[in-house]
């Protein structure tokens, strides 16, 4: 009963990304069954677009330099909410929840009036800006729910023993929050190298991936193309995030690990 | 709480909190007052043409905004509830009787999230299609209902938001002592009272996180309509896109954006009360 049940779940969930991977090495430039025979034709023609080529390199810029403006950003928010007590300190909670509840369409949308607003050219720069103030809010939450089981009385004891503010970041609470913030990087870096919305909206005239998916899978030739890209691009991410993850959970307790991402979850959407 | 000689908790805080709601402000918060602006401002982007409220009004009056926002309300509905009667059985599997693969039905989750929604979501075009995979299995003609339909798309946002779905559940079940469902069957509840008087009630906090966590954001989705959906499915953030990109209007369009919101915001708040009056009868 429960088998069943979690295998279909799990099929509903994987099925189709593992039908895109073996479609993706069918002879045929519909997407159909039969098979016409194996070939990597597909991959041969999407590594040798170069609107592809720019797409990828545009969302890996992109994220490469989200990711740690989002770890700072972040970290800094979630010390700051956990360690200080202080007047609007639930406002500030409030403000650094919102972007992860209010839609992807209405962040972009904002963004694009207030920057035709102030007379900014739409490119990278302006996607950077936007992504990275609505994704480190992400951090703030898997940081901040590590940084809230974490005791106190460690920090007070390594500044009576004489440690100054920044010997006891570097060298009680950092550690402490290590796979909270390789956990964090890793999301920070996937959101912002998926996110359609907001890189449509501020973009302007160039293309992330995801807009490049967009924009080529309403023409019916470029289908098996973007198959096999997707796939290929599915394949790696789930390589990389499965690592990833699995290095922090051998870091960390099992106990640990499931904390820290229901922590993060929930901590996001309550505090 | 960290005392440090000679550093005040408002001065540190500020020194803390600075760049990061400095970023919010300039990058968030500015952004969304300019939405705002925009909506009330007779000729957007002009700010020299006065103001008033008539972006709303004709979006309200006009009939086919209505038509788009019952469509989408129905969509997003039936997707939440198909998502809620996974999830709850998910998670309580995961938090009760998963043992050693607990953390492995949570990666997997988490994972499956991280992967680009738009390429799962056009995944499922392989699968529906009219020469898809489900055609070529299932006897008899091609049946062309499965794509380009509210069917389709259903499927679509239920798999792009399970994840948020699920793992709030998960976290307010983790809470629930085991006992408490002991104590139940020890009572003589059979399953089915179990699960309605008493671990539906307990993971009442998760299923109000879910609804904030996804049902909003379903409201102003666009993704899975344009992908996988047809014309009888065109949503409420089809349409916002459209009017803004397309048609330029940045008054209804922004107005729009903001009655959305405050809809959605209004049912997450019904749910909540829904999840809590359930609890008291309890």
């Amino acid at each position: 009963m429960w088998r069943v049940f979690l295998l279909t779940v799990g099929a509903i969930l994987f099925g189709p990304l593992l039908i895109l991977l073996v479609f993706s090495f069918n002879d045929s430039n519909v997407l159909a069954l039969p098979f016409e025979g194996i070939s990597l034709r597909w991959y041969r023609i999407a590594l040798s677009d170069p609107s592809l080529h720019r797409a990828l390199l545009n969302s890996t810029i992109i994220a490469a330099i989200v990711a740690p403006l989002c770890l700072i950003l972040g970290t800094l928010a979630a010390f700051g909410l956990t360690r200080f007590r202080f007047r609007g300190r639930a406002a500030v909670a409030g403000l650094v929840a919102a972007p992860l509840i209010l839609p992807w369409l209405v962040v972009g949308i904002a963004a694009l009036m207030a920057y035709a607003k102030a007379d900014i050219t739409l490119g990278l720069p302006t996607v950077i800006a936007t992504q990275a103030a609505c994704t480190f809010p992400l951090v703030t939450a898997i940081v901040g729910a590590q940084l809230f089981r974490f005791e106190r009385v460690q920090e007070e004891a390594a500044i009576d023993l004489g440690c100054n503010r920044i010997q006891v970041l570097r060298f009680v609470v950092l550690p402490h929050i290590a796979p909270a913030l390789a956990a964090a990087g890793i999301f920070a870096f996937t959101w912002s190298f998926n996110n359609y919305e907001i890189s449509a909206f501020t973009i302007g005239f160039q293309q992330t991936f995801p807009v490049w998916v967009y924009s080529s899978v309403r023409d019916p030739d470029h289908t098996a193309v973007v198959n096999a890209v997707s796939a290929l691009i599915s394949a790696a991410q789930l390589l990389l995030i499965w690592g990833g993850l699995k290095l922090i959970k051998r870091r960390s307790s099992n106990e640990a690990a499931t904390a820290m991402i229901t922590g993060a979850t929930h901590v996001a959407s309550t505090k | 709480m960290m005392r440090l000689p000679g550093s005040s908790d408002t001065r540190g805080a500020l020194a803390v909190l600075g760049a990061p709601v400095g970023v919010l402000l300039l990058l968030f918060v500015v952004p969304f007052a300019v939405l705002v602006q925009m909506s009330v401002l007779k000729f957007p982007p002009s700010t020299a043409s006065g103001y008033s409220l008539e972006h709303y009004w004709s979006v309200v009056t006009d009939h086919l905004n209505l038509k788009i926002a019952l469509t989408t309300f129905v969509i997003v509905s039936i997707a939440m509830a198909v998502m809620l009667l996974i999830a709850l059985p998910l998670a309580y599997f995961m938090v009760f009787k998963a043992g050693k693969r607990e953390l492995f039905l949570l990666l997997a989750l988490v994972i499956v999230d991280e992967l680009a929604p738009v390429v799962r979501v056009y995944a499922w075009q392989v699968v529906l299609g009219r020469n898809g995979l489900l055609n070529w299995i299932l006897p008899g003609p091609p049946i062309d209902w499965l794509l380009y339909s509210p069917f389709a798309v259903v499927i679509a946002l239920v798999t792009s938001y399970i994840t948020y779905t699920t793992i709030p559940i998960y976290a307010a079940m983790k809470a629930i002592e085991p006992v408490t469902l002991e104590a139940a069957t020890d009572l003589g509840a059979g399953w089915f009272q179990q699960f309605w008087r008493v671990l539906v009630p307990l993971a009442a906090p998760g299923i109000f996180v879910a609804a904030i966590l996804v049902y909003i954001p379903m409201y102003a989705d666009f993704v899975a309509a344009d992908l996988v959906g047809g014309p009888s499915t065109y949503l409420l953030g089809q349409r916002i896109r459209d009017v803004i990109l397309e048609q330029g209007d940045w008054g209804a369009g922004s107005a729009m954006n903001l009655l959305m919101l405050g809809l959605s915001g209004i049912f997450a708040l019904l749910a909540y009360r829904l999840s809590r009056l359930n609890r008291m009868e309890t």
